[in-house]
């Protein structure tokens, strides 16, 4: 990442804080939430899927822990502010049962335990209903109570800026070289010296925290919430196409991808109503056919196949 | 003193024995070579001393230690570096930063690694394709960026798989030379090779020759060649008239 790329993230941030001067209607300013929102799920996402290269198909887990967790602690009494940090360590609790036990496995079984612990933690938020509410929902605190939108559109911007500065410090980190070594050829990383199940495992926990914060402000905005709003599948997947439409393991494909994902979709629900979903999908398969590393993979390609022509 | 001793190593995968009872050991500041066909073993042995593979029976020492058990990162950590036989760069990765990767297990700090990394290349003389991009290098430079990677992790040993292979004889000899060097600083390695004697004889302190999975000759280079098993199997009458 060069100076100029960073001053432009830095100058895309600021317009973005000052957006809501121009953007004024309540239905834009959601829209804009949403997109924030899906960039900074996108980016967390995209330390585990991208960078490190190992695909989760359950990141509702984490979002759903951050929805809950919020619902749950507060109506216990815990202040909000430990709330906060308490569903965050919940998710990375999440995170350390799954990635603990799969990562020290080759081959599927993490996106495989992606996907089943979050539908068990979907199906158990539905069958409790002592605990969740069940079907009915729980009701979540009110994060903001004046200016609601524009409160949440900024709490969206926020997020993904930390999101942001999270992936540039870790990428330019041993750390993050680890990452990319264990998604290019584990048994390289092995050789020198990476013990690659633990950096996956420090990536997970991140991503989670990250994705937890995310679930807590949706919930938070809904006021309420049932299992499958914050912890379906449907959410999993999300939070996955957004990275890999965007491109996995760059750092503006997640930003990239939930413009487009988010403002298509937008636009399809207008247009097409119900339809929409298929729309979704005819999207999804032409960028897998088209764009395999996504819009800034893509775009990566080009670049670097000109660079060795010139050079 | 031994740095390394292989005691009565055998591997089986199946019906296969892809070492049986090996045994053999590698002193402080020397270089040992495996030679024997495609097939005999070798790759297995490396992964047997890496840690990627364990023995079903008999030990491997390190520095006196028992690591017949232990994880490859492990044993990276304790000081044995390994190249691979099928190369293996980060193909979206320049050189340095390639090189860096193995740096970076002595050091966090990404301008250290750096600057270790460029002493690496420089002494591999690599360092005018430092900046560029690993996929699209040809062979030999592959080869030595496998080298590059495993000693700027600053083994005690290193492991070198089939890196000649592929190599023309000039280009094999020519690696032949520096890695001549590596016992100055202490550095022992085992190298793997299939043929190119005229390698194997221009730097090895010690070879063991290595027939399906069994040790049938160890010494010298020169006592080695002078086996008439070892003549016969593999390096034919040409190396017997010699007279080495």
């Amino acid at each position: 990442m060069r100076r100029w790329q960073l001053a432009l993230a830095a100058a895309g941030f600021m317009l973005s804080l000052l957006l809501p001067l121009v953007v004024r209607s309540d239905y834009h300013l959601q829209v804009l939430f949403r997109i924030y929102l899906f960039a900074a799920l996108g980016l967390a996402w995209n330390l585990v899927g991208g960078y490190a290269g190992q695909l989760s198909l359950g990141h509702a887990a984490y979002f759903g822990a951050g929805a809950y967790g919020l619902a749950l602690f507060t109506r216990a009494g815990v202040p909000l502010w430990a709330a906060l940090v308490m569903l965050m360590g919940l998710a990375m609790l999440f995170a350390l049962l799954i990635g603990g036990v799969s990562f020290r496995l080759r081959g599927p079984y993490f996106a495989l335990a992606t996907i089943a612990f979050a539908e068990v933690l979907h199906a158990a938020a539905k069958n409790l209903p002592s605990v969740t509410g069940g079907d009915v929902g729980v009701p979540v605190p009110a994060l903001f109570h004046t200016n609601v939108n524009r409160s949440f559109y900024l709490c969206a911007v926020l997020l993904t800026a930390a999101a942001t500065a999270a992936t540039v410090v870790i990428s330019r980190s041993r750390f993050g070289y680890y990452l990319m070594a264990i998604r290019e050829d584990q048994d390289t990383a092995l050789s020198v010296g990476v013990n690659a199940a633990r950096t996956k495992l420090y990536a997970l926990l991140v991503s989670a925290a990250f994705t937890a914060l995310a679930g807590a402000l949706y919930g938070s905005l809904f006021l309420f919430i049932v299992p499958d709003q914050v912890l379906s599948i449907d959410i999993s997947n999300e939070i996955a196409i957004v990275a890999m439409l965007g491109g996995a393991g760059t750092l503006a494909g997640p930003m990239v991808g939930a413009v487009v994902l988010e403002s298509a979709s937008e636009i399809f629900k207008t247009i097409f109503q119900e339809a929409h979903l298929l729309i979704y999908g005819l999207l999804l398969i032409i960028v897998v056919l088209f764009l395999p590393e996504g819009i800034m993979g893509g775009i990566e390609a080009i670049l670097r196949r000109r660079k060795r022509q010139e050079s | 003193m031994n740095l390394l001793e292989v005691e009565h190593v055998t591997k089986r995968f199946g019906g296969l024995v892809a070492a049986n009872d090996v045994t053999f050991s590698i002193r402080e500041s020397e270089i040992g070579f495996i030679v024997g066909p495609n097939g005999a073993g070798k790759t297995t042995l490396f992964n047997l001393i890496s840690g990627v593979l364990h023995p079903d029976s008999g030990t491997i020492r390190y520095q006196g230690r028992d690591i017949s058990r232990i994880a490859p990162n492990e044993a990276a950590r304790l000081g044995i570096g390994r190249t691979f036989q099928v190369v293996k760069p980060l193909p979206n990765l320049t050189v340095l930063e390639n090189v860096m990767l193995g740096a970076f297990l002595r050091t966090s700090s990404r301008a250290k690694a750096a600057e270790e990394s460029r002493g690496v290349l420089r002494y591999l003389q690599m360092e005018r394709i430092a900046d560029s991009h690993a996929s699209g290098l040809p062979l030999p430079m592959l080869k030595r960026l496998e080298i590059a990677r495993a000693l700027a992790t600053k083994p005690q040993l290193i492991l070198l798989d089939e890196v000649m292979s592929g190599l023309s004889t000039a280009e094999a000899l020519a690696l032949a030379e520096t890695l001549k060097k590596l016992p100055e600083w202490g550095i022992s390695a085992v190298g793997g090779v299939e043929h190119v004697m005229q390698v194997v004889m221009s730097i090895a302190d010690r070879v063991v020759v290595l027939d399906h999975g069994t040790v049938i000759a160890e010494g010298t280079a020169k006592e080695v060649v002078h086996e008439p098993r070892v003549i016969e199997a593999y390096l034919g009458s040409k190396y017997k008239e010699l007279g080495l």
